[in-house]
């Protein structure tokens, strides 16, 4: 009884697991800048294992299995956002100025074009 | 000097036990020869390498050794701050929705493990990404940016996240 409410819950983890995987894919081919394709493959991706690893420690068979993948979640925890940062920081380095949606572009042309040129000297001096 | 040589055991040891306790946890065994060997295995790399994995100027325990029921506490609500994010995530990607900008704030958290954890967290928590940490000081991209004033901004992207972790570490 135990065993199938275990495996009931590891498969809702598994699905919930396929559609954050879905939809991180469909924000990386979504959005036209590096940071914000970033954040959607990043943030997705990063639940979408997560989830696995969920499902897989409802799964385990003894506390052993268990222990270690709490340990390699924890890694996991560690080294994704790790990665995703560094990408991040060397498009920052590079200058890449990030997008905004047309429709909640608001304030004056004038602030606009300013931080677009401290966008071009920063660009410059790296 | 002796303070320094003090210190320096206290790492050894710190480091040698860490190793000492991923050994068993992987092995999961407690024959003889697997202990002795996992015990001669440690102290060596905690040897070479303790000066790399706690680095000398953090010279407080609470500076890496974690309080381990916050720490619990911390982890369960990382969890669901990042289901919460993500299915926020997942609307911003079918909807379009969202505004973008990169924000800067400074941190009150001490120790560089804090400061990295912090880092990280935000990067997979409300839809951010840490784009340089320089001492005390953040830049994050924030996708989903209501304001551009900075203490603002701080508060709305470090939450309870930044005193939670000041209570797992300094």
């Amino acid at each position: 009884m135990i065993w199938i409410i275990r495996e009931i819950l590891a498969l809702i983890a598994f699905s919930s697991a396929v559609v954050f995987g879905l939809g991180g894919l469909a924000g990386l081919f979504r959005f036209p800048d590096p940071y914000s394709r970033l954040q959607a493959g990043s943030l997705c991706g990063t639940t979408a294992v997560f989830s696995i690893f969920i499902g897989a420690l409802l799964l385990a068979s003894d506390t052993a299995v268990a222990a270690r993948i709490v340990i390699i979640a924890i890694f996991f925890l560690m080294s994704a956002p790790t990665g995703s940062h560094i990408v991040a920081r060397f498009t920052w380095n590079a200058g890449v100025y990030p997008w905004k949606p047309p429709k909640v572009r608001t304030g004056s042309a004038r602030r606009r074009k300013k931080s677009r040129d401290s966008s071009e000297k920063r660009g410059g001096a790296e | 000097m002796r303070a320094r040589r003090e210190w320096s055991i206290i790492r050894f040891l710190l480091t040698a036990l860490a190793l000492f306790a991923v050994w068993l946890l992987f092995t999961a065994s407690f024959e003889l020869f697997s202990v002795a060997f996992g015990i001669v295995g440690s102290l060596l790399i905690a040897a070479l390498t303790y000066d790399v994995f706690l680095a000398q100027h953090e010279a407080n325990l609470r500076f890496f050794v974690p309080r381990p029921l916050y720490l619990i506490k911390f982890l369960l609500l990382l969890m669901f701050f990042l289901y919460q994010s993500s299915i926020v995530m997942l609307g911003s990607v079918i909807t379009g929705n969202a505004s973008p900008r990169i924000v800067h704030f400074r941190t009150r958290l001490r120790s560089d493990l804090a400061r990295m954890v912090l880092a990280n967290s935000i990067t997979f928590t409300p839809g951010t990404i840490t784009l340089d940490l320089n001492d005390d000081h953040l830049t994050v991209h924030w996708f989903f940016c209501n304001t551009s004033h900075a203490k603002a901004a701080g508060e709305a992207v470090k939450g309870r996240m930044e005193t939670h972790i000041k209570r797992v570490w300094l």
